[in-house]
């Protein structure tokens, strides 16, 4: 089977740390992200059934906070979590692995 | 619309092969109260939506389900890596080995491809709701 994934990372391009980076400071940035994220969500959802809610409101900008502080600090130091995050000029490590399937990525 | 997030929702970490488990889970993602069926149904039906509150919800549920599409894909990738050829053989999964290795296809348990006829719009929001509730509170 043709296994052409990591490419490029395997061919020595580098960014902070070598192609799309899982390091432990990474994965540990992303697994927080996934918990402000998960709050988020359920925040949303309340509040698209209760839009007047003035403390599901506040709580939201809260979270957003620190969603905005982490995704900041992972697009600039792990590479991209959206299309809009590429941070480099030299590198498009948007089509970095791992996946999120793959168990390395969780 | 459209922004891809790249992680899963909530994380999935599988030590080991399972072809057995991977052929009763695959309903979860192509089966008629699967995750690709609710995400067809809850965005289709919020097109004919009088109420704002309830499409957002149908608008951010829906896609949300696209999201437990890719969990339960990814559930279905890793207990699909590495199998042996015994653990193929010797499982119902061998069937559906036959035409899709370890890719992942939207399929039912029983082998019948995903079809949009597990889904129902009927423009009424009451009704769409009630096949919301007849759908997503099913126990499989």
């Amino acid at each position: 089977m043709i296994d052409n994934r990591n490419a490029r990372m395997n061919s020595g391009m580098q960014n902070n740390c070598g192609g799309g980076c899982n390091d432990a400071s990474c994965q540990n940035l992303k697994k927080k992200l996934k918990i402000v994220d998960f709050s988020i969500i359920d925040t949303a959802l309340y509040l698209n059934a209760y839009p007047n809610c003035a403390e599901a409101l506040e709580h939201y900008h809260r979270l957003i906070g620190e969603k905005e502080a982490l995704v900041a600090e992972i697009n600039e130091k792990c590479g991209p979590m959206t299309m809009y995050g590429n941070k480099s000029r030299t590198e498009w490590n948007w089509v970095d692995g791992p996946w999120p399937w793959e168990a390395d990525a969780n | 619309m459209w922004i891809y997030e790249k992680k899963l929702e909530y994380p999935v970490k599988i030590k080991n092969p399972n072809p057995k488990l991977a052929q009763v889970i695959i309903s979860q993602l192509g089966g008629p109260d699967g995750e690709l069926a609710a995400s067809m149904r809850y965005l289709h039906q919020r097109y004919s939506c009088p109420y704002d509150e309830v499409t957002g919800i149908l608008t951010d549920v829906g896609t949300e389900e696209l999201a437990h599409l890719e969990m339960v894909a990814a559930i279905l990738h890793q207990l699909t890596r590495n199998m042996s050829e015994e653990e193929i053989k010797n499982s119902p999964f061998a069937t559906y080995f036959v035409d899709h290795t370890a890719g992942v296809y939207p399929v039912a348990a029983s082998g019948v491809p995903f079809d949009m006829k597990y889904v129902g719009v009927k423009g009424d929001m009451l009704t769409d709701l009630y096949e919301d509730l007849a759908a997503d509170a099913t126990i499989t």
